[in-house]
């Protein structure tokens, strides 16, 4: 554990250099505990991979305060429960017209299509971060089966509720947007909705299993091929 | 209804107040006034409390009607600015009454002007804020910048007194900066004479420079590291990516990001970098985490 200043009114704890499922469960417990704290002084607090960025109020703590603070904090750290209640199914047409890099996956892994979409939806998986666009979630990990890199030259769009995944991790675009990732599928389910009391259905301790659907059923849903 | 009819909108005029924290955790940016020291004077002149909306206006030609009297107060960079066709000096208030015509023209120093009336524009927030996001489609009006014809509804006041700031409180914007930058994160990747470099040499503002960032040009810095994993944000973080040209993030900066970074520049100082021009020469300083904490509990003292 090693807490650094991140910038004059805020600071970060590395809780490892490398990633895994251990060290994000840290992140999520130290993050969870310190919101049920509901200290006005502290700002934001973004969690990610390794790290807990926090950003606070000077009037309330300085660096030197706020660092013991989250040392003893750290100390109490309960282990983090895993809880399946907050599982999210996700259905995901995995059509040949909307998972636009099926074919070059299961080449690119010497499977068939359909033991990709196996592989693919078969896990649950947990979120590590969330970023790069609003609710956008990086979920790991997948199947080592099906780990291909990303596009050599990015896509100008990756349509919005492309469930794609590059290297060890898949995601959902939440919105029309550049991207280099995979695409295996589609979904209709809304990452990020103005409508939604949270913004988000997802948050950084929600658990997701991709759930295949026919071309029908996602057209039914409101699917666009 | 009281309020402003927005006759021209100009190019990039934004409601902002001081910015949408609680969603940073699903990668939503915080957005908010770039420059706190001119919004929150354009406030103080007004007796405002300081969760107050205003314009963020970004470009000359804008142009509203009243159908209400209202006070108002201009602050930010220096522009021409009429009052029914007469021009007004800035860093101001003014009262403002039904029919009269208020006009933001061309600015001579600085790059972003605020205005706002007394007790803010009334709009309702959206998620905590009126701040624009124009990326999420969140605040404003509509989740978008200013257009001709809307409306900018306010409360119907009347006269308060004509206030202006102590002269010697006026900034500045010159061609020449002085950031004051707090070591940070990654710092312990860059060699003592890539430090070296980054506080001694001169940079200069590009036109990669908007809400979300600075990019800046001149000597390259180097990391020992190709990226890192990505992690949260801070303002002010200065990210040098692989063709060493630092990257100072800004008010709508994304949430993580995964490139080494050296330092973050004072937030007050930030404040003032919002202001400055492409071409700006900027110049690092080293600061202590005390002497910047101090000097921001000193900042917003003034207001608070």
């Amino acid at each position: 554990m090693n807490i650094k200043i991140a910038s004059v009114d805020s600071l970060i704890i590395y809780f490892s250099d490398t990633i895994s499922k251990e060290t994000s469960l840290q992140v999520k417990s130290l993050y969870k505990s310190l919101k049920e704290l509901n200290d006005e002084g502290l700002i934001e607090i973004i969690p990610s991979y390794t790290s807990l960025f926090i950003s606070y109020d000077v009037f309330k703590y300085n660096f030197k305060s706020i660092k013991s603070f989250l040392e003893e904090q750290l100390k109490d750290l309960k282990s983090y429960e895993e809880d399946n209640s907050n599982i999210i199914n996700i259905d995901v047409y995995y059509g040949e017209e909307v998972g636009l890099d099926l074919t070059r996956v299961a080449t690119f892994a010497n499977i068939s299509v359909d033991e990709v979409i196996q592989l693919h939806s078969s896990k649950i998986y947990d979120v590590y971060a969330i970023g790069f666009l609003p609710g956008f979630a990086y979920l790991a990990s997948i199947d080592e089966k099906i780990v291909v890199p990303r596009l050599e030259s990015p896509r100008k769009i990756t349509p919005k509720g492309s469930v794609s995944i590059a290297d060890n991790q898949t995601a959902i675009y939440p919105q029309n947007s550049p991207g280099g990732w995979n695409v295996l599928g589609r979904t209709t389910f809304e990452l990020f909705d103005k409508n939604l009391a949270k913004l988000s259905p997802l948050c950084i301790d929600s658990r997701i299993k991709f759930n295949p659907i026919s071309k029908e059923e996602f057209l039914n849903q409101g699917g666009i091929l | 209804m009281s309020g402003f009819e927005v006759i021209k909108a100009g190019i990039f005029t934004l409601i902002q107040d001081r910015g949408r924290y609680n969603y940073t955790h699903l990668g939503v940016t915080t957005a908010g006034y770039l420059d706190e020291y001119s919004a929150l004077w354009a406030h103080k002149l007004l007796d405002n409390d300081v969760n107050n909306n205003l314009l963020e206006i970004t470009f000359s030609n804008v142009e509203f009607k009243s159908t209400g009297n209202t006070t108002l107060a201009i602050t930010g960079a220096y522009c021409e600015f009429f009052i029914n066709g007469i021009l007004k000096p800035v860093w101001c208030s003014y009262d403002i009454k039904t029919g009269d015509i208020v006009k933001v023209g061309k600015f001579m120093s600085g790059s972003r002007v605020y205005l706002a009336v007394k007790n803010g524009f009334i709009i309702k927030k959206e998620f905590g804020s009126n701040s624009t996001s124009m990326k999420e489609s969140l605040g404003g009006l509509s989740g978008d910048k200013l257009q001709n014809n809307d409306f900018l509804p306010f409360e119907n006041t009347n006269i308060i007194v004509k206030k202006r700031i102590r002269e010697d409180l006026l900034p500045k914007y010159e061609n020449e900066l002085t950031l004051r930058v707090i070591l940070s994160c990654q710092e312990d990747s860059f060699k003592k004479e890539e430090k070296d470099k980054f506080f001694n040499s001169n940079f200069t503002v590009t036109s990669d420079f908007n809400r979300m960032a600075c990019k800046l040009k001149g000597e390259r810095i180097k990391s020992d590291l190709n990226g890192i994993i990505s992690e949260g944000i801070s303002f002010g973080a200065i990210q040098i990516p692989k063709d060493g040209q630092p990257i100072i993030l800004l008010k709508e900066r994304q949430t993580i990001g995964g490139y080494p970074k050296i330092g973050s520049v004072l937030s007050i100082d930030c404040f003032k970098l919002a202001q400055a021009k492409i071409g700006t020469i900027i110049r690092f300083e080293e600061l202590g985490i005390e002497d910047g904490q101090n000097k921001i509990k000193d900042f917003y003292s003034n207001f608070f």
